[in-house]
């Protein structure tokens, strides 16, 4: 039971890391972003989904936000959690960082991050007004579950476990999503909302990354990932499309 | 951040030639921190000749047995494991950190499940953990235990596993496959792989009724064993495994000495190597080591930049580097050469970092 194999060659082969004991450098720079990615963006959701709390149509509506507030948070911190394991101070991590800060609507940052976190730059345009939340969290919740979906076979056990368990309830946002925008397209028509569809549906795609990213061999090699960034992003034009279909609108031209 | 405790050694005790086990009991009040799930581990340090080494053994107790105790087996060259296996002893004390690892699945009394283990050697600590623990809980539930070992006085805890085979006649059921003695059943000879699984399942376990599989063992053993149980029909959630590196280092190498003294000038140059590739730059001493490798349009990692998650660690092997900050690294790490790279900037005019160590 002694033949030796390198973690490389264990990890190409589809081998499963469970602790920070055996990680390799670039394994865990790799792994530390991802989560990084997901934690800054679950957290900088949240706090820009706070602020549209009061503005829900009712009081159904206004407990919908909440809850995706709260869940959101907590979807943080269990990914917070495993990037505690590796070093990282947890309680300062949550508070180092002004979450609700925005750029402009009109930014033009394409896929770029800004300079101080790692949310996804979706996360970086700020929300005008209940409609625009709830469309940019139908558009944003289905592509989280297509995201989710490739991230819950990343090849360190306790993060794709976290993910698997956040799978459902980010699922359960975008429903409540498609259920505030049934109610929007019934309360006044269609032509307000595909201009917010519009609006977010390229900076949504710009979430998949680039096509032509260099890295993705690697991390494939790693285990990190396994479905290509153009192949994801078909995978949710499909399902978004649907989706907005239903309520009579269109993604972006 | 994670916090060290001393713990009691109150017995330590062989379990074959070369491997011990030990009994701990935490010191000073800290008995609720150790308060642990089965099939957890635990990170000691120790120092060695003024080096810090760290290592994490498995605990093997289970988890209403009212003790704490961990296996050790020697690993060659390796200097904790021989320490523990030669000098330590009843009354010594030992400094872990609590109980960490997601190596378990929830229990409950009613459950009627049927759990299947596969342990390679030394791999049997956290999976005996997990079948006691499992066994007790859940009167209604099975488990099978698979294995694996160079020879029958390799083999350890093997009275404790018949005891338990005693204890949970008809519940638990283990196979030991050997891979250099000779059975009485051939295919409990040689070494648990692929195939060996597959023919396993065909007439030895019943691979359909199985809800969930613990694996802990070498690297290669654990990639065949899961292939086999994907192949039967079982999916990744149902899958846990455990793997601690094989080959330990011994010690660690000692840090490089600074090559040179600070001069006053307030250029630096940097060599870096990421992805295996070295780049020199020429940086100044106010940038950051972060950010004078991404201006150079390296892809060096890093999320927070406020030292807080240590994603940007890197390792200085040559000139010194101050942080300015970091609540990250522990001081261990940072005797090693390890900074965080988004807060460390250049002392002496000559640097050499590595992300890939």
């Amino acid at each position: 039971m002694t033949d030796e194999m390198s973690i490389t060659s264990y990890l190409a082969q589809g081998g499963v890391l469970s602790n920070p004991s055996n990680v390799p450098p670039r394994y865990r720079a790799e792994l530390m972003k991802m989560m990084a990615t997901f934690v800054d963006s679950e957290l900088a959701g949240a706090a820009g989904f706070a602020d549209i709390i009061n503005e829900g149509p009712g009081i159904k509506a206004r407990i919908a936000a909440a809850k995706i507030v709260l869940e959101k948070s907590d979807s943080a911190e269990k990914v917070l959690r495993i990037m505690g394991d590796f070093g990282a101070d947890t309680e300062r991590y949550a508070d180092h960082h002004p979450w609700t800060a925005r750029l402009e609507r009109d930014a033009d940052i394409g896929q770029s991050r800004t300079k101080h976190d790692m949310r996804l730059a979706v996360f970086n345009y700020p929300l005008e007004g209940w409609a625009d939340a709830v469309v940019m969290n139908l558009l944003m919740g289905s592509a989280v579950a297509v995201q989710l979906e490739e991230l819950s076979h990343v090849s360190y056990q306790p993060l794709a476990e976290a993910f698997r368990a956040i799978q459902p309830i980010e699922a359960h946002h975008a429903e409540l999503a498609e259920e505030g925008l049934m109610v929007l397209v019934e309360a006044q028509g269609t032509k307000a909302l595909q201009e917010l569809a519009g609006y977010w549906w390229p900076r949504v795609a710009a979430s998949f990354g680039s096509e032509t990213s260099q890295k993705f061999e690697g991390l494939k090699s790693m285990g990190l990932r396994r479905t290509p960034n153009a192949e994801l992003k078909a995978r949710w034009e499909q399902a978004a499309s649907a989706v907005l279909a239903k309520a009579g609108l269109k993604p972006a031209a | 951040m994670a916090r060290f405790h001393d713990l009691e050694v109150t017995d330590v005790r062989k379990t074959i030639r070369d491997a011990v086990v030990v009994t701990l009991k935490p010191a000073c009040g800290a008995a609720e921190e150790f308060d642990f799930t089965q099939g957890q581990y635990l990170t000691f340090r120790r120092d060695f000749d003024g080096e810090e080494l760290r290592r994490s053994y498995s605990i093997c107790a289970g988890k209403d047995e009212g003790i704490l105790q961990v296996g050790i087996k020697r690993v060659d060259g390796g200097a904790f494991s021989t320490w523990a296996n030669t000098e330590l002893k009843a009354g010594d004390t030992l400094q872990a950190m609590p109980p960490m690892g997601t190596f378990f699945t929830p229990l409950d009394g009613a459950a009627e499940k049927h759990y299947l283990g596969f342990a390679g050697g030394s791999g049997i600590t956290p999976v005996l953990s997990i079948l006691k623990t499992t066994l007790d809980a859940e009167p209604k539930s099975s488990f099978t235990l698979v294995y694996a070992n160079k020879g029958v006085n390799t083999i350890m805890f093997r009275e404790e596993l018949e005891d338990l085979k005693n204890l949970y006649m008809g519940r638990f059921n283990v196979i030991h496959v050997l891979e250099s003695d000779a059975q009485e059943i051939d295919l409990f000879t040689g070494l648990v792989t692929e195939e060996k699984c597959a023919q396993l399942f065909e007439h030895w376990i019943d691979i359909q009724s199985v809800d969930t599989t613990f694996i802990c063992g070498p690297e290669p053993m654990m990639l065949g064993i899961a292939s086999a149980l994907r192949t039967a029909g079982l999916n990744d959630s149902q899958i846990k495994f455990e793997l601690f590196a094989s080959a330990q280092p011994g010690r660690a190498k000692r840090k490089a000495a600074a090559a040179d003294a600070a001069s006053s000038a307030n250029q630096t140059k940097a060599a870096i190597t990421l992805d295996g590739a070295t780049q020199t730059i020429e940086m100044g001493k106010d940038t950051t080591l972060l950010d004078a490798a991404l201006e150079n349009a390296m892809d060096a990692p890093y999320a927070c930049k406020a030292g807080v998650c240590s994603t940007c660690r890197c390792k200085v092997l040559e000139g010194e580097v101050e942080m300015v900050a970091n609540h990250a690294l522990e001081d261990y790490e940072v005797e090693k050469g390890y900074v965080l790279s988004c807060q460390a900037f250049p002392l002496t005019d000559n640097v050499v970092v590595d992300y890939d160590q």
